[in-house]
């Protein structure tokens, strides 16, 4: 079985004022299509660049990543617009939505910039926001939504056009407990009813086990250890 | 993406910071305004007196005058070589000349110029003006072919006259029906009258002449009196000129024509000026000061004036004036059209300010845009068409800006031309549908080119920076 991201020897330098820092130092790993593989690991271990890295957001300093088969290492900004675009969701701790425009029409915003037509921006945006349990809140602002209403859109935006990796990043960071248990429910019903492939970067070790398929520790920017999750693909 | 959600997507964002919008598209509009009205004024300007020199013929007019002194070596006091050198190439305007350049065949018509100061009374009232002398001929040339009231002359030695529209004004009359406002000062003594009770009507003209008795009893200061008596011509009003265009002479001196015999006969001191006593010493010796000149076509214009010049006389076309004022038009036109531009440049300092802080407000916003995949060219799209949605907007309302502008200054202009007793109105502006469209396309330009680098800075955002961003 082909891996959907396969990432050989990756190194992340930063400048930081006249330092350099290395962020990741030769991280290798491999992610099969339909997994939930959860990155635990301290804070600045370099999970959430590599976490960036595979969503395009930055790129690598070395080594070769390919993720659904195309190597992000050879790809122009323009491609890796596309790349972001159409073959992984993100969502975010702090969730990200646009303020000023309302759960459809930020749902529907990575439709606008795919170029799909609006009447199927919209009729998609409304499906995703019933799918991830938001029927009632359509016309609403992310000011009126609680935190785990935002991060329900965001999950329903990440999906919009149909990726083949989610990635979150510390997705249940912001929320209190209860709140927190209902967005990883919602993570783990898409991967099993829908096959979505998920890597989730979080600290909460306990709900990683629970959830996922697979653990991957990190500390100063490698892999350390890798352990079977609770469940079972 | 499509271009109609980018259009979408640029207004709502324009339409959240609506203040900040609505100031930066002020300033484009009083940029673009400034520029408008003035341009559109020098266009005015410029057409009104096109305009005045088309109605009149002037193109295709020429003044001939005799090849003129040296000054400057009469002033330095080398008097012999000035009058050699005039009289080496100099030929007398008399009526041999008439006759040879009549004898052009580009030549339409060919008159001396008999033009003196005079003053007239009619009606009781008196003025002073310019009387000009006219073949009957000139009747079927423009503007004289073209009477208010009346008719030209009925020969080249008629005791008739022809009053010009604006004379009547000095004499304090108005016509009855001709759509005239009546003057604001009403302390003067106006007469309205029926244009064709004048015609008909007998004036006096007045000139002066040397009284030989003073000059011969002790000259100048013997009674403090000057030598001069008044001699008076009865003559008829033949016909009444229409009135005259906005900007043409007449609007401002007025005056009477006269036929071209009546006029050379007319008793007066022999020379109207220093420059004339200058060149003919005041002799009556059948000289003209000047011959007047209208070509058939105005294509000739250079020709006929070569030959002339090679006859040995100087040639003065009232065309090249006019390539003069184009020329301080153009410039005044770029001045005008100056000043606009630097409203503009600031204006588009504006955009550019406005600009920048918006992407300051949405750098995390725009992070998340490219998160969710907005590629740099799509970024940059939006802002751009969000300057050129400024531009767009503020070139429109711009152009509606300058057109109340110059309607406003035109109205005062008109009431101010008219207290100052002048004819009809006047149309000092003049709005082009090249000058609307070139207005507000330069608008956008400008626009665009203020959110080129905002809209560069916005692409290149860094979205990992950007998410972090607060």
């Amino acid at each position: 079985m082909s891996a959907l991201v396969e990432a050989v020897d990756l190194h992340k330098k930063y400048q930081k004022g006249s330092a350099e820092v290395a962020a990741l130092r030769g991280v290798s790993f491999a992610i099969a299509a339909g997994e939930f593989v959860a990155l635990v690991g301290r804070s600045g271990s370099g999970k959430s660049t590599l976490l960036n890295i595979i969503g395009g957001l930055d790129t690598p300093s070395s080594g070769t990543l390919r993720v659904g088969g195309s190597d992000l290492a050879a790809m122009d900004r323009e491609l890796l617009a596309r790349h972001r675009r159409s073959t992984v969701g993100m969502i975010f701790q702090s969730f990200n939505l646009i303020p000023s425009r309302t759960a459809l029409e930020n749902v529907a915003l990575p439709m606008i910039f795919a170029g799909l037509e609006r009447s199927v921006r919209s009729r998609r945006a409304a499906e995703l926001l019933d799918l991830v349990g938001l029927e009632r809140r359509h016309t609403h602002k992310p000011a009126e939504l609680s935190g785990g209403e935002a991060q329900r859109v965001a999950i329903a935006r990440a999906l919009a056009n149909d990726p083949a990796i989610l990635l979150a990043d510390e997705p249940t960071g912001n929320l209190d407990s209860h709140t927190a248990a209902d967005i990883l429910d919602l993570l783990e019903h898409l991967n099993r009813e829908r096959t979505l492939t998920i890597l989730m970067v979080t600290h909460d070790q306990h709900s990683a086990i629970r959830l996922s398929h697979r653990l991957l520790h990190m500390l100063d920017g490698t892999i350390t250890g890798e352990e079977s999750g609770g469940r079972r693909l | 993406m499509k271009s109609s959600d980018l259009f979408r997507f640029s207004l709502d964002n324009l339409r959240r910071t609506r203040l900040r919008t609505t100031l930066t598209t002020l300033g484009v509009i009083i940029g673009i305004g400034a520029l408008v009205a003035m341009v559109s004024f020098g266009t005015g300007m410029q057409r009104n007196i096109t305009e005045a020199f088309t109605a009149n013929d002037l193109f295709t007019t020429l003044r001939v005058l005799p090849v003129r002194m040296d000054i400057e070596q009469m002033m330095a006091g080398n008097l012999d070589g000035a009058m050699s050198g005039m009289q080496k190439r100099t030929r007398a305007l008399n009526d041999t000349a008439v006759a040879l350049i009549a004898a052009f065949p580009e030549v339409a018509i060919v008159f001396p110029e008999v033009t003196f100061p005079v003053k007239i009374r009619f009606g009781g009232q008196e003025a002073s003006t310019t009387l000009r002398s006219l073949p009957v001929a000139m009747g079927g040339f423009a503007p004289y072919d073209r009477m208010g009231w009346g008719s030209f002359f009925s020969s080249d030695s008629a005791a008739e006259a022809i009053l010009s529209y604006g004379i009547l004004a000095r004499l304090k009359l108005t016509l009855a029906g001709a759509g005239e406002r009546s003057p604001a000062d009403t302390s003067r003594t106006w007469r309205s009258v029926e244009a064709d009770s004048l015609i008909g009507a007998e004036m006096e003209v007045i000139t002066s002449v040397l009284d030989l008795r003073r000059v011969m009893s002790g000259g100048l200061s013997a009674d403090g009196q000057p030598p001069f008596a008044e001699h008076v011509t009865r003559l008829r009003v033949a016909g009444i000129r229409p009135k005259p265009h906005a900007f043409s002479n007449e609007q401002v001196q007025g005056g009477i024509v006269v036929p071209l015999q009546t006029g050379r006969k007319m008793p007066r001191f022999a020379f109207t000026s220093m420059w004339s006593m200058l060149n003919h010493g005041g002799r009556t010796d059948g000289t003209y000061d000047a011959l007047y000149v209208r070509l058939k076509k105005l294509q000739d214009l250079p020709a006929v004036r070569r030959r002339l010049q090679e006859l040995g006389f100087s040639v003065f076309a009232l065309a090249d004036q006019l390539e003069e004022i184009k020329r301080g038009f153009l410039m005044v036109d770029t001045a005008l059209g100056a000043i606009g531009t630097i409203a503009l440049i600031v204006a588009a300092l504006g955009i550019i300010n406005t600009m920048v802080m918006s992407i300051l407000e949405r750098t995390r916003e725009i992070g998340v845009m490219k998160a969710v995949g907005a590629s740099e060219r799509q970024i940059k799209t939006i802002f751009f068409f969000e300057a050129g949605c400024i531009g767009l907007l503020g070139g429109i309302l711009g152009v509606l800006l300058g057109w109340l502008v110059s309607r406003l200054a035109n109205w005062i202009a008109n009431l101010w031309t008219l207290r100052q007793g002048g004819g009809g109105e006047i149309e000092f502006f003049y709005l082009t549908p090249w000058l609307i469209a070139g207005s507000i396309l330069f608008a956008v330009a400008v626009s665009l080119a203020a959110g080129y680098y905002p809209a560069t800075r916005a692409a290149r955002i860094n979205p990992v920076e950007a998410l972090r961003h607060d």
